[in-house]
């Protein structure tokens, strides 16, 4: 039997997890699938939001993949044509059309060089 | 009739940056197909169902809307409306007035329009349209062919067989005139009861092959049925632009009802 003595509470656990937002939050690159929750344009404002004149938005005519945006760091190292082939190429094997892939994309140049000894 | 009597004065609008499912929520509450996408007083584009049905509903509008936007005149009429819609495979055209927008007009309330200007029983366009056609050439310069066709004995078909048996004739006939036009790219029309008009800008020679085959005996219906054809030649005719629409419509049912009087004097003797 239940009496007036019985104690009832409600209480709820908190627990935070601080970490730094990363500025911007997509890395070098983000490729965005045709059926994506958020479209070229979205992204293309959003990067400006946050990284103004930064990055740059090429939408393409592919089956699954809508638009790249590429920070234009990378674009003026590498050339444009040859540096979307390898993205497509690497990215259309595992990217559907409801989909935004992020990608970090680092060049790092390898030199030898022979010269003669005087 | 003119566009401004017809369009919509109030805009439907909503601006690139809302989400794809907030339009879809706009399109129902104000019971409409389309929105005009506007960003800071600029007409930007224009999202339709369609867009919303195939679009992500967390995609913001920028990403589903359509940046072909459409224009026609306050003072342009409903004909130039419906071919623009046909021509441009357009929907929604938004309406100037003094280069302001002043309204919006759909496909839909063009269409209901038009088809006051349709015969049921033949479903061609009835007078209206054809004398659009004939006076926008007029204005335009344009020369053409004005073909009256008149059918022959037609009243005898509906005293001999009754008159559905007639209406059935009409439509027959209408149907059979009707693809010759296409083919040739013309403009025909019902214009009264036995009466058609075409307006044809096909050279001369294949007009003069039309008018030979509509006046030659044809078999319809079990019955065989004739046309006078009054032939006004645009690119022949001196100061053909200086005629009226109706100056030269009724040249050419004169010129239909003297070859009439002319076959009956013909079979008498």
């Amino acid at each position: 039997m239940f009496g007036d003595s019985s104690v009832y509470s409600r209480k709820a656990t908190l627990s935070l997890k601080i970490s730094e937002f990363e500025v911007p939050p997509m890395q070098d690159l983000l490729i965005i699938g045709r059926k994506a929750p958020i479209g070229p344009e979205a992204v293309r404002r959003m990067a400006e939001a946050l990284s103004p004149e930064q990055f740059t938005l090429l939408k393409i005519d592919h089956p699954k993949i809508e638009a790249v945006l590429l920070r234009n760091s990378i674009l003026q190292m590498m050339d444009e044509k040859l540096l979307m082939k390898i993205i497509l190429e690497e990215s259309e094997r595992m990217i559907s059309e409801s989909m935004v892939l992020r990608s970090e994309l680092k060049i790092a140049l390898s030199v030898q060089r022979e010269v003669d000894l005087l | 009739m003119n566009i401004s009597e017809i369009m919509n004065p109030t805009i439907y609008s909503i601006s690139s940056d809302k989400s794809v499912s907030h339009a879809a929520k706009l399109m129902s509450e104000y019971q409409m197909d389309s929105l005009v996408v506007i960003d800071h007083g600029e007409v930007v584009g224009l999202v339709t169902s369609r867009d919303v049905l195939t679009a992500h509903p967390n995609r913001i509008v920028a990403d589903a809307m359509c940046n072909e936007v459409h224009y026609l005149l306050a003072d342009q009429n409903i004909w130039e409306a419906h071919h623009y819609f046909l021509n441009e495979n357009a929907r929604l055209a938004i309406i100037l007035e003094d280069q302001q927008v002043s309204g919006m007009i759909t496909k839909e309330i063009v269409d209901m329009q038009i088809a006051q200007y349709k015969d049921p029983l033949s479903g061609l366009y009835r007078a209206p349209y054809i004398q659009f056609i004939g006076e926008s050439y007029l204005q335009k310069k344009i020369p053409f062919h004005l073909l009256f066709i008149d059918l022959n004995n037609f009243g005898r078909i509906n005293k001999q067989y009754g008159h559905p048996f007639g209406d059935d004739v009409i439509r027959t006939y209408s149907a059979v005139l009707s693809s010759v036009a296409e083919d040739q790219g013309g403009h025909l029309c019902r214009y009264a009861g036995d009466e058609f008009v075409l307006i044809s800008t096909a050279p001369d020679a294949l007009v003069e092959q039309y008018i030979e085959l509509i006046s030659r005996p044809t078999d319809v219906l079990d019955i065989t049925v004739s046309a006078a054809v009054g032939h006004v030649n645009g690119y022949s005719e001196p100061d053909f632009f200086s005629h009226s629409w109706r100056e030269l419509i009724a040249q050419a049912s004169l010129a239909s009802s003297a070859i009439k009087a002319q076959r009956m004097e013909s079979s008498f003797s």
